[in-house]
Order: C-alpha cells, then sequence, then structure tokens
C-alpha cells in the first residue's frame, strides 16, 4: 500500500524525518508511536499525499466546523461523492437518507444523540469522535489517523479501536497510549530524534521496548 | 540611557500624524464667516427643541425610500462583495474591490444619475457598488484568516462551492452576519445623504429644511432618521429579512427607465473633451490646466481637511472616552455621554457637516468639526467599551492618573489602530463635504456635473480614488511598522 | 416564530401594497403623464406654489395628465431633461443652452416678457461702505462675493463674465473668497447676514424679495446692475409630438403664451409669456464659451 525508501520528510526548511525506509502491505494495522514533535504528523501527512482518493483522514487537531452540527461534520466525509445541489441541500436541509447514513455512524460512536448539536457545545472527547466519524463516514478504504482518541477513555477507546480497525484494507494510527498499541496493532513503527527507530511485529513487543521511545 | 519600548514606537506614528494635523490646521481656513453664528445656532436650537413632523409632506414615503433603497443596495452589495471574497486571493480583484470602495456614495449616485436618471436603481447601485468592495475586502479578509485546517481535512475531489459552504463559511457566518448588519445601518444613513443629490429619500427634505431656515422640520426628519437608526437591533430581526427586501421591492422595484442613448455615456461623455472632438494634440494642455486648477487644489485642500479632521478625531476620541468608560463618572455621567456619543455616531458626517456650514459659513471648520464629531464618537464608544472589557487592580490610581497611566496606554494600541483604520474612510468623506461648498475634491466634482462635463468629474473621482489608495497604503505602512493588530478591523470600516 | 413571521409579512406587505404612493420613483413615468421640471432657483415653497398651479393649468389646457417633478439642483433639472425624466422645463439661459446641446431637437419655445432684457444686480452687504454706482464698482474687489447656483445664468454666468472682463482675472483671484449659494434666495440671505460682503442676484427674485419685506434694505443694498441680457424660457423635447400627438409641442407652446391668470403670472413673477426661439440665446452660448463653462466646439 505504502513504500518509502531512503525518504526525507519535512519542508524544506525544517526537515523533519530523514531517510525514512517504510513498506506498509495490505491488511496490516500499525500504531505509530513517538513523543510529541517526533514527526508523526508529518508521516501520516506523507503517507496521505501518496493516494489521497483511497484515504479516510482523521486529523489530530480534528479539524471540524464548530459552528456546524455532528451531521454536518460527519456528512463532509463524503462531501467529494455528490453534486454540489445534493450538498448544499443537505447544508440547508438534511435529508431522510443523510440522516440516516450519517446517523448509522454517529450511534457506532456513541453519538446518536448529539446528532443535532453542533460541535462547540460538545466535550474534547465527543469532538474527537466526530472527526473520527467523518473519516469513518468517508469511502476511503485506508485509514489514516493522527492521535484520534487521545481525550478518550482507554476503555472505550479500545472498543472503538477494535471495532472499527478490522473495517479497513489497512491503517495507520498515531498513538500515544503504549498499552492501545500493543493491544490494537500488528505493527509497531517507533520515531525518535528525526528518524524510524522501530518498526516490529507487536507481538514481538513490549511496553518495556516502547518506553525507550519516549 | 534610551528607553526600548512598544509605547515609543507608538508614540513615533503617534507624532508623525499630530504633526501632520497641526501643519494642516495652520493651513487650514478655519474662519466662521457667518457675522452672527450665536443666533443662527440658537434658532438651530430653537428648532431642535420644537421638532415639527407635519411640516414636511411626502414623509412617509421618503422615509420607506431610504429603508428600500438600503436593504436593496446591501442586498446586492453583499452577494457581490461574497463572490469577489472567495477569490480574495487574486491581485486584481483585491485593487478593484479597493477602486470601487474608495468612491464615495454620492460621487457614485452623480456618476450613475447620468446613466438612469432619478430612479430606484441609481439609489441601490450607488449603495450596492460601494459596498461589494467593501464586502469583499472584509469577507475576504474574515476568510483569509479563518482556520484553515476543515477544508483541508477534507477528501481531495469535492466541488469547490461545497468545500466552501460546508468547510471555510459556517467558521465566519456569525462574523458576516454581525458585520451586514452594521453596514445596513451604514447604508440607511448614506441613503439618507442620496437624498442631497436629488434622489426621493430623506435628505432631499432635511437639505430643503435646514437650507431654508426651517430648523423645527429639519429637526423632525432629523429625528426620525436617528429613531431609524437607533431603534434597528428591534426590528431587524434576521427571521424578517426576508421579509423586508421583498417589501422593498415591491415598494419600489430597482429599475429604471430605458434610455436609448446610454451608450453616449460612455462612449462619448466621458471621453476627454479634447479627444472626443477627435484631435490626440490638445490634451496635454488641457490635462494640465485641470491639473492645476482643479485637481491639485482639490487634492491638496482634501489632504489637509482630512489631516486636520484626524487629529481632532483623536483629540476628541481620547478626550471622549473616560466619559463612557466604567472606571470613571458616575452612572448618570455615563448616561449622558453615552446619549451624545450614540446620537453623533448615528448622524451622517455631511449631513453635520451640512448643518455646522449654514451656522457657521462656508470654511474648512465646519468639515473638520463634523468629521472629528461623527468619528470621535465612534472612537471614544469603542475605546470606552475596550476599557470596559480591562481588569484593573483594586488599588489602581483614580482619575486623571489613573486614566493616563492605567487605562490609556492599554487602550492605546486599539486606540492608534481604528484612528489609522478610519483616516482611509476620513479621506472618503472629506473628498465628498466638497458638495457643500468647502473647496475638496468634492467641491470641483460637484462644479464638473454642474457643467455637464463628465470626462472632468470622472477624472477628479480617479484622482481621489488615488489618494485614497495613497492614505491606505500609507496607514498600511504605520500600522505595520508598529505591528497594530488587525483584529479592530470589522468594527473599523464604516 | 413561524407565525410571527406569517403575521409580519402579511402586515408589511399589506402596508406597501395599500400605500405605494404615486409619487414614489418609476410609477411616474407612464407614457400618458407629460412631465416638467424647472431649475430650483429659489426658496422651495415658492416653486411648489409656481409650479403646482402650472400643471393644473397645463393639465386643464392639454387635456392629459401633467405633474411637475421638483429637482434638488441645475445640473439635475438638465439631466432630467436629457434622460426624458421630463419633456418640458422652465431653464435659465444658461442651463436652457446646456440642455438643448444635449437633447439637440429641444426648442425654446416661451420666454417672461421680462426674459428679454434681464438684468443681474450685484448686492452688497452695508458694512462694505459700497456706494451704488453706473458702472462696474471695480471697489469689490478683495472683499468675499457669492455667486448663487453654479449652473445659473444671472446668478453665475453673466456676473463671472463681467468681472473676468473688468478685471482679466478669475473671481477667485479678484475676490478674498468666493462661494456659490446654491440660489438666489440663499445668495440675498448670505449677503445680508454678512457671511459675504458681496453677491450677484437674480433682479426678479431680489425685487420680489424687497416688495414682500423678505430683506432689509438697510442691510443689502443693490450697488450695479449688469447690461441686458437673455434668460429663463420654457424648453421642450423634439419628441414630444411622436408621444402625445402631433401638434402637441404647439400646444404647448399657445397654452403657455396664453397664461392671463395674474395668480400663474406673479408666482413666476412675469408680465406674461412671449414667443422664442433657439437663436434668441446664441449670445448666452458664446459668453458660456467665452468663460469657459461650455466647451467650444
Amino acid at each position: 500500500m505504502f513504500s518509502l525508501r531512503s525518504e526525507n520528510l519535512g519542508w524544506s526548511s525544517a526537515r523533519v524525518l530523514e531517510d525514512v525506509t517504510l513498506d506498509i502491505g495490505a491488511g496490516e494495522r500499525v500504531a505509530l508511536l513517538g513523543a510529541s514533535g517526533s514527526g508523526k504528523s508529518t508521516l501520516l501527512g506523507h503517507l496521505r499525499n501518496q493516494c489521497p482518493q483511497d484515504i479516510a483522514w482523521c486529523p489530530q487537531d480534528g479539524a471540524l466546523v464548530p459552528m456546524l452540527s455532528v451531521f454536518h461534520n460527519i456528512y463532509m466525509g463524503q462531501l467529494h461523492c455528490r453534486p454540489w445541489w445534493q450538498n448544499l441541500a443537505n447544508l440547508v436541509r438534511p435529508g431522510a437518507a443523510a440522516l440516516e447514513q450519517v446517523g448509522t455512524i454517529a450511534t457506532r460512536l456513541g453519538l446518536a444523540d448529539k446528532l443535532r448539536t453542533s460541535v462547540d457545545r460538545l466535550s474534547g472527547g465527543q469532538a474527537q469522535r466526530v472527526a473520527l466519524g467523518r473519516a469513518l463516514f468517508s469511502p476511503g478504504h485506508i485509514l489514516l489517523a493522527d492521535e484520534p482518541l487521545s481525550s478518550v477513555d482507554e476503555h472505550q477507546a479500545r472498543h472503538l479501536l477494535d471495532a472499527i480497525l478490522p473495517a479497513y484494507d489497512c491503517s495507520v494510527v498515531a498513538l500515544h497510549d503504549r498499552q492501545l498499541a500493543l493491544a490494537c496493532s500488528t505493527r509497531v513503527i517507533g520515531l525518535r530524534d528525526n528518524r524510524v527507530v522501530l518498526d516490529a511485529a507487536t507481538d514481538t513487543l513490549t511496553l518495556a521496548d516502547l518506553d525507550r521511545l519516549y | 540611557m534610551r528607553f526600548d519600548t512598544t509605547a515609543r514606537g507608538y508614540r513615533q506614528v503617534t507624532l508623525l500624524l499630530a504633526l501632520a494635523g497641526l501643519l494642516s490646521l495652520v493651513v487650514a481656513d478655519l474662519g466662521i464667516h457667518t457675522v452672527s453664528p450665536g443666533d443662527e445656532l440658537r434658532r438651530l436650537g430653537a428648532g431642535l427643541f420644537t421638532p415639527d413632523f407635519l411640516a414636511t409632506g411626502g414623509l412617509m414615503a421618503a422615509l420607506a425610500n431610504t429603508v428600500a433603497f438600503a436593504f436593496q443596495g446591501v442586498a446586492l452589495g453583499v452577494c457581490a462583495g461574497a463572490l469577489l471574497a472567495t477569490v480574495w486571493h487574486w491581485r486584481p480583484v483585491r485593487l478593484f474591490s479597493a477602486i470601487i470602495r474608495a468612491v464615495h456614495e454620492l460621487f457614485w449616485g452623480l456618476l450613475i444619475i447620468q446613466l438612469f436618471g432619478l430612479s430606484t436603481l441609481t439609489g441601490v447601485l450607488a449603495i450596492a457598488i460601494p459596498y461589494a468592495g467593501i464586502f469583499a475586502k472584509v469577507f475576504g479578509e474574515f476568510l483569509e484568516e479563518s482556520d484553515r485546517r476543515p477544508q483541508t481535512a477534507l477528501a481531495p475531489g469535492a466541488d469547490a462551492l461545497s468545500r466552501l459552504l460546508f468547510a471555510r463559511v459556517p467558521l465566519i457566518w456569525d462574523h458576516m452576519r454581525r458585520y451586514t448588519a452594521y453596514r445596513l445601518e451604514c447604508a440607511i444613513r448614506a441613503s439618507a445623504i442620496l437624498g442631497f443629490i436629488g434622489l426621493p429619500t430623506l435628505g432631499f427634505h432635511l437639505e430643503t429644511a435646514f437650507r431654508q431656515g426651517q430648523y423645527s422640520a429639519g429637526a423632525a426628519l432629523l429625528y426620525l432618521l436617528l429613531l431609524l437608526i437607533l431603534t434597528m437591533r428591534w426590528w431587524l430581526h434576521p427571521v424578517l429579512l426576508p421579509v423586508y427586501l421583498l417589501a422593498a421591492l415591491i415598494w419600489s422595484p430597482p429599475v429604471a427607465p430605458w434610455r436609448p442613448d446610454a451608450w453616449q455615456f460612455f462612449l462619448r461623455d466621458i471621453v476627454p473633451a479634447p479627444l472626443r472632438e477627435g484631435g490626440t494634440g490638445n490634451v496635454t494642455p488641457w490635462l494640465q490646466d485641470l491639473l492645476s486648477t482643479q485637481v491639485l487644489p482639490g487634492l491638496g485642500q482634501t489632504l489637509l481637511v482630512g489631516c486636520a479632521a484626524l487629529l481632532v478625531t483623536g483629540l476628541l476620541g481620547m478626550l471622549l472616552a473616560p466619559l463612557v468608560s466604567p472606571f470613571f463618572g458616575n452612572r448618570l455621567s455615563r448616561a449622558g455621554a453615552h446619549v451624545l456619543l450614540v446620537t453623533l455616531r448615528s448622524l451622517p458626517e455631511f449631513l453635520l457637516a451640512f448643518v455646522l456650514l449654514l451656522c457657521l459659513g462656508p470654511s474648512m471648520l465646519p468639515g473638520i468639526l463634523a468629521l472629528a464629531l461623527h468619528t470621535g464618537a465612534i472612537v471614544a464608544h469603542l475605546n470606552g467599551h475596550f476599557s470596559g472589557a480591562l481588569t484593573l487592580r483594586a488599588d489602581r490610581p483614580r482619575g486623571i492618573d489613573g486614566y493616563f497611566w492605567d487605562v490609556l496606554p492599554r487602550l492605546y494600541p486599539t486606540f492608534l489602530a481604528f484612528l489609522l483604520y478610519r483616516w482611509e474612510i476620513i479621506m472618503r468623506e472629506t473628498a465628498v463635504l466638497g458638495i457643500l461648498g468647502i473647496h475638496t475634491l468634492g467641491f470641483y466634482v460637484d462644479s464638473a456635473f454642474a457643467e455637464f462635463r463628465l470626462d472632468r468629474a470622472l477624472l477628479l473621482i480617479i484622482a481621489g480614488v488615488c489618494l485614497n489608495l495613497a492614505v491606505d497604503g500609507v496607514s498600511r505602512r504605520l500600522r505595520a511598522a508598529v505591528r497594530l493588530s488587525s483584529s479592530i478591523r470589522e468594527t473599523a470600516h464604516a | 416564530m413561524t407565525r410571527f413571521t406569517l403575521v409580519a409579512l402579511l402586515a408589511i406587505l399589506g402596508l406597501v401594497g395599500c400605500d405605494q404612493p404615486s409619487d414614489s420613483p418609476n410609477s411616474g413615468d407612464t407614457p400618458a403623464t407629460f412631465t416638467f421640471t424647472a431649475i430650483p432657483d429659489q426658496d422651495e415653497a415658492a416653486l411648489v406654489e409656481r409650479f403646482s398651479r402650472v400643471a393644473d393649468y397645463l393639465s386643464a389646457e392639454l387635456g392629459v395628465p401633467v405633474k411637475y417633478v421638483p429637482v434638488k439642483s441645475y445640473a439635475a433639472a438638465v439631466t432630467a431633461f436629457r434622460n426624458d425624466d421630463v419633456q418640458l422645463a422652465w431653464f435659465g439661459g444658461l442651463s436652457g443652452v446646456q440642455a438643448r446641446l444635449q437633447v439637440p431637437d429641444s426648442q425654446a419655445i416661451a420666454q417672461g416678457y421680462e426674459d428679454q432684457f434681464f438684468v443681474t444686480y450685484f448686492i452688497a452687504h452695508e458694512g462694505t461702505g459700497l456706494q451704488p454706482s453706473e458702472t462696474f464698482p471695480e471697489d469689490i474687489a478683495g472683499h468675499s462675493f457669492t455667486f448663487g447656483s453654479k449652473g445659473s445664468t444671472s446668478g453665475r454666468l453673466m456676473p463671472e463674465f463681467h468681472i473676468r472682463e473688468q478685471f482679466g482675472k478669475a473671481p477667485d483671484e479678484v475676490f478674498s473668497r468666493v462661494g456659490f449659494s446654491g440660489d438666489h434666495s440663499a445668495t440675498i440671505a448670505l449677503v445680508e447676514s454678512g457671511a459675504y460682503e458681496v453677491g450677484a442676484v437674480n433682479f426678479k427674485v431680489w425685487e420680489k424679495a424687497l416688495a414682500s419685506g423678505d430683506v432689509n434694505p438697510n442691510r443689502v443694498s443693490v450697488i450695479w446692475k449688469t447690461p441686458t441680457y437673455p434668460d429663463y424660457h420654457w424648453v421642450i423635447r423634439g419628441d414630444v409630438d411622436a408621444r402625445f400627438g402631433d401638434g402637441f409641442a404647439d400646444g404647448v407652446q399657445a397654452a403657455l403664451l396664453a397664461i392671463e391668470d395674474p395668480a400663474i403670472l406673479e408666482a413666476f413673477p412675469r408680465q406674461r409669456f412671449v414667443e422664442t426661439d433657439n437663436a434668441n440665446y446664441q449670445p448666452i452660448l458664446e459668453t458660456g464659451r467665452a468663460i469657459g463653462l461650455i466647451d467650444a466646439p
């Protein structure tokens, strides 16, 4: 799915990651670990640019439109799948079909009762789930998510990831919770000092291995 | 040792503006040319206390026209401005918007009357065109400063309109709404003023009443205009907007009688006279004569009045601000000051200048006073409002010490930024005051229209645009030099 | 909220629907209505009195609805005439010439009897000490001076012509301050109050103000009378016959010349109207060109 060969990532002025060599194949569930500023977002952004049409994208800050409802924010995942007049109609007055489709996803994320509430009235954890919902709603078959559940409690996070990840051909999820990473991934990639310093199957790793990344 | 402070930059900019203002005040003609201005003011005062609402016939129709023109003009301006704002990153669009908003509504009115006569369309376009430029700028900058992350989070491939409406516009919607409501208030003022050049709005009757010394009738019209503006927050409910707009369209549809010879305006009337006659050789003397006898004197006087007005505005703003600040005075003094400031702020400067001109005679004094009173009231109001948001320590100094040591330094960046933003608007207004007889650019523009020399009028208006762009550039540079924020821009564009 | 909106909507639309006045813009240009305007040369009260009578009279004589359209300035009167917002206008000498330059087939059809030999008065505030004189009063130089409207014949064109001829300089260079009062009533008021020391005024407006006691002769007095020139006249568009029927222009002319009602004539104030034509105003056109108010052909 992804293949990088000795690539330097980042902007021309500030190189964030050096000499990255990676192959990520179908069926893999990658957990991306590293201290903040270690380049997780940069790597995810680079992966997204490889094949943007195939990606279900969940950025770190959520990038939601706060004054719009949960419905509208999740709906945006399929904005490119519909003609503008349908989008406009759904913006002004959501149609029954769209409401049902989006409602299904909201229910999976535990947001069913918030569907018509604007995002600026939600808690941080709820807003994160909306951003994840937008990614789920988009038709991409590769999930790239940047700390999608950092404000959600461990138990629920694990439950959600377990439910979501199997549906994707391949996923790369940046996490900061090491136990969650061990529990939900098949492979861990660790970043430190502008380099990939760890790349191994999850079942060969222990918590102590992961602690060394920080 | 030299102080290395942020305040130093502010002081330097202030000094620069104050010097320009002082120089202008020294050179400007500030005489009072009526023999007994006191008598006239007394008669005016008596009129203000005895408003006569029945003296003017067709009052309600004038009121309805004023509102109808404003609503239609703003509606059209918002649509055009929003469209332009979507391509705000495009340099020609920014220049185009700057040019159309640098021309005052009255100048647009005088130009468009040539095409569409005294019709509703003229009134609507005179408001809509400059407002489109203003909306484009303000909305464009809202968009520029808004969060881009939601848009970048979208999967590629969505059409531009959907992206804009879902991921960009909702972020600035609230600002847009509030700004449009504020603009509507300005449009009602502008619409009223358009009566001065003959359109059937409140200004038509206001001009007649005041010029003929019927101050009671004039006062009634003035109060109606004030009432209309001050009660806006109650009658301007968003749900009712379409109703108002529809009513405005039914009341006076924006149409104009078709003129088969309208092409003459573009192909003959605005072509420089020597070119029209066929020879290109006479253009240079024509241009030289126009430059030396009208354009340059007009620009000079406009700059003079504008700079002087800016200084007086600043002084007034600083002096009046404590009157409405919660840290000074008592409830009664604040309420009184509030009423005074809101009244001055709600009256168009053109109208203030007109009334003062009648009382004080035709010098630059009424113009400077009118501009300074109107803008100074806005500045003071804003300053008072900002000072209300300050949290000051419990043992702060009080009174004059408190104002100069504790409050003013905190307010000063906002104050200065606002003043610099308003400079451009003051210049625009100064130019148009010439129509009343002060020898700024508008005087020559008005003369050119009176002589049916549209070529000259257009050239003079273009000169005014250049002056405005230059002042805008200087103001931008000064703001950048002392790193003043743009956050108050929203309120600064009146 | 919906019900509230509905009620408000009905109320506003109802109000607008029933109450649309006939004088709202655009509704006055149905082809059956013959409209006219006049240069606003004095107090609006006087104008309304004068022209509502004329409208009634013309309507009765011509058998079509006739409406007077008030305008704010001399230029607006000419523009309205050019744009066909009005088909007939009571112009001054200069504004009539300007109008005919812009609407080439229009005709001067009638002038006041007095307009054949019109005069401008130079008036001065008593504080100047200026005395009446038979020849041009050269000692007005250095005082402040006000014209009437920028487009006025008696208040601008002729006085400026004589000032330029006398001093060889533009008025700006002759006087300490030059203003444009807007109309003749305002000129009298400004000179009487001393806001301007000297002014140029339409002799008819002056004499009427003097007769009605609106002016204090001890404060302001006439110091010079210009030579005579042709002034106010009625101008009609050339296309009225096509729109209102053959012979319509002649009918208007006949109706104007036949006015005998002293109430109408006194409002102007003129003894009666007499026939005139475009050629009579050639001197005005030439004067306009001489002082640069009208571009040379």
